[in-house]
């Protein structure tokens, strides 16, 4: 029986890589495509000499970010969840702690199974619902617009972000209080000192995980020499 | 025509829908696929239930904070091509920073409707889409070997010991890393912005993490002591909206 379920797990498993390939290669086409496309409408095709110019200047910091978001996020979100995370966007302020949520709700362990199944779950009914809510806002544009933007609820709005780390931080940090102290203090006096990186909050993302990774190896290590 | 009618003609829309409407598609398979697996290997029918009732509930403030995204894009953009963006591949911190860094690379200054060209906009388009493509890339080229190495999909992470057998623990470290980065940040943009320890920078993001953080202690006192396990599923969009309505209150201060 467990047998069976390996075999139609690596089956799924070989079969997500296929299907996460093939649709990643098709939306890029699509995505670099549109541009191309509405160029020919609009009777102006893109000049691709401002375009290497301007990749040049901003796309390679973006290149490097993205190389970071690749390497520190597939771990969480597994093969599936990985595809559909990195087609539809929006990882820090929505999929990651999405799929996190998800997989601490039903105590899925990273890397198992369970975690694979439940993170592409995750982060296809959040893409699903982002796509459903901006077609009907995009659909009710412009009656929401004076409700959308009227100035009383702009803070709301300008505060999303924070809610959500907020809410995400009591939820992590109760639990892992020995592991939390470190990259906080630390990020907190750093940003202190040198306010210019608050700009650049998601590049800082990479030296407080990896703070807080040492911090929770060195726990890790500490509780299992107790163990033995 | 306006360039802006023509950026928000059909055509565009028909364009940009068609491929929103695929990536929709690739959802529904990947859920699909994702659901039946999981109960082929013999999981519980109700975890999955409870992970799709939770991320749905989960994604509806974020994504309509994204809807504002598309907004602000929209006046200069047109609706159809940012609605694209935000809805594929895209993210609200990155667009509209990009957006404006192609504008003055391609010469019109900042980004503006006034501004804007039918070439302007080709190039600012076709420039958002090869600066971000990369994640996507990556994964294309590198996530089968990558999530091999890692043993993604094995039977037991419990089962492992060493290096392997602290995964988890590794990505709920990393988790809490980005969110003191986070808050981290508005310490620091509050007591430093405007000069070292000025305390000229806004107090409002620190406030509302405040106040969602409590928030979700309440959720989670009302599941931990008062047996309302229901409150789980929705404990992260509460305590988002209690934080997002304080802010309403908080900014007038």
């Amino acid at each position: 029986m467990e047998d069976k379920k390996q075999t139609y797990f690596e089956k799924y498993d070989k079969t997500t890589h296929l299907l996460g390939r093939v649709v990643s290669i098709i939306t890029l086409a699509l995505l670099l495509g549109a541009p191309f496309a509405i160029g020919g409408y609009l009777g102006a095709m893109p000049d691709l000499g401002a375009v290497a110019k301007g990749f040049l200047s901003i796309g390679i910091v973006w290149m490097v970010s993205s190389i970071a978001e690749y390497l520190i996020y597939t771990p969480m979100l597994g093969a599936g969840g990985s595809y559909l995370a990195f087609i539809t966007g929006n990882l820090i302020n929505m999929k990651i702690p999405c799929a996190m949520n998800a997989k601490d709700l039903v105590g899925a362990k990273s890397g198992t199974k369970e975690n694979e199944i439940i993170s592409t779950l995750s982060i296809a009914t959040a893409s699903l619902v982002t796509i459903l809510v901006l077609a009907l806002g995009v659909a009710l544009l412009i009656p929401l617009q004076p409700i959308l933007q009227s100035p009383t609820l702009q803070p709301a709005f300008d505060s999303v972000v924070p809610a959500l780390f907020g809410a995400m931080a009591y939820k992590y940090f109760r639990g892992h209080m020995k592991i939390a102290v470190y990259p906080l203090v630390f990020m907190s006096i750093l940003f202190m000192l040198l306010p210019s990186l608050v700009a650049n909050t998601s590049m800082m993302i990479i030296p407080s995980g990896a703070l807080a990774i040492f911090v929770a190896y060195r726990l890790y290590k500490k509780e299992s020499e107790t163990k033995e | 025509m306006s360039i802006l009618s023509q950026l928000n003609s059909p055509v565009l829309y028909l364009i940009c829908g068609g491929i929103i409407l695929f990536v929709a598609l690739v959802c529904v398979l990947f859920l699909v696929r994702a659901y039946r697996a999981g109960l082929a290997i013999g999981m519980d029918k109700t975890k999955m239930k409870r992970t799709i009732t939770s991320s749905a509930t989960f994604a509806v403030l974020p994504s309509v904070g994204i809807l504002l995204g598309v907004i602000a894009l929209s006046g200069s953009l047109g609706t159809p091509w940012p609605w694209l963006r935000l809805s594929v591949i895209g993210a609200l911190h990155y667009e509209t920073s990009v957006a404006d860094a192609a504008a003055q690379a391609v010469g019109i200054g900042h980004l503006s409707g006034a501004a804007m060209t039918a070439k302007a906009f080709s190039t600012i388009a076709l420039l958002m889409s090869v600066c971000i493509m990369w994640g996507m890339i990556f994964a294309t080229i590198f996530t089968k070997k990558y999530t091999k190495k890692l043993g993604s999909g094995s039977s037991d992470g419990e089962k492992k010991s060493g290096i392997a057998g602290f995964g988890d623990m590794a990505m709920t470290a990393m988790f809490i890393g980005l969110i003191s980065a986070y808050i981290g940040s508005y310490l620091g943009d509050f007591i430093s912005n405007g000069g070292l320890f000025s305390f000229g920078g806004s107090w409002l993001p620190l406030a509302v993490v405040a106040v969602s953080a409590l928030a979700m202690a309440g959720f989670l006192w009302l599941k931990e002591k008062k047996k309302m396990d229901w409150v789980d599923n929705f404990s992260i969009a509460g305590s988002m909206l209690v934080g997002m309505v304080a802010a309403i209150f908080l900014g007038k201060l």
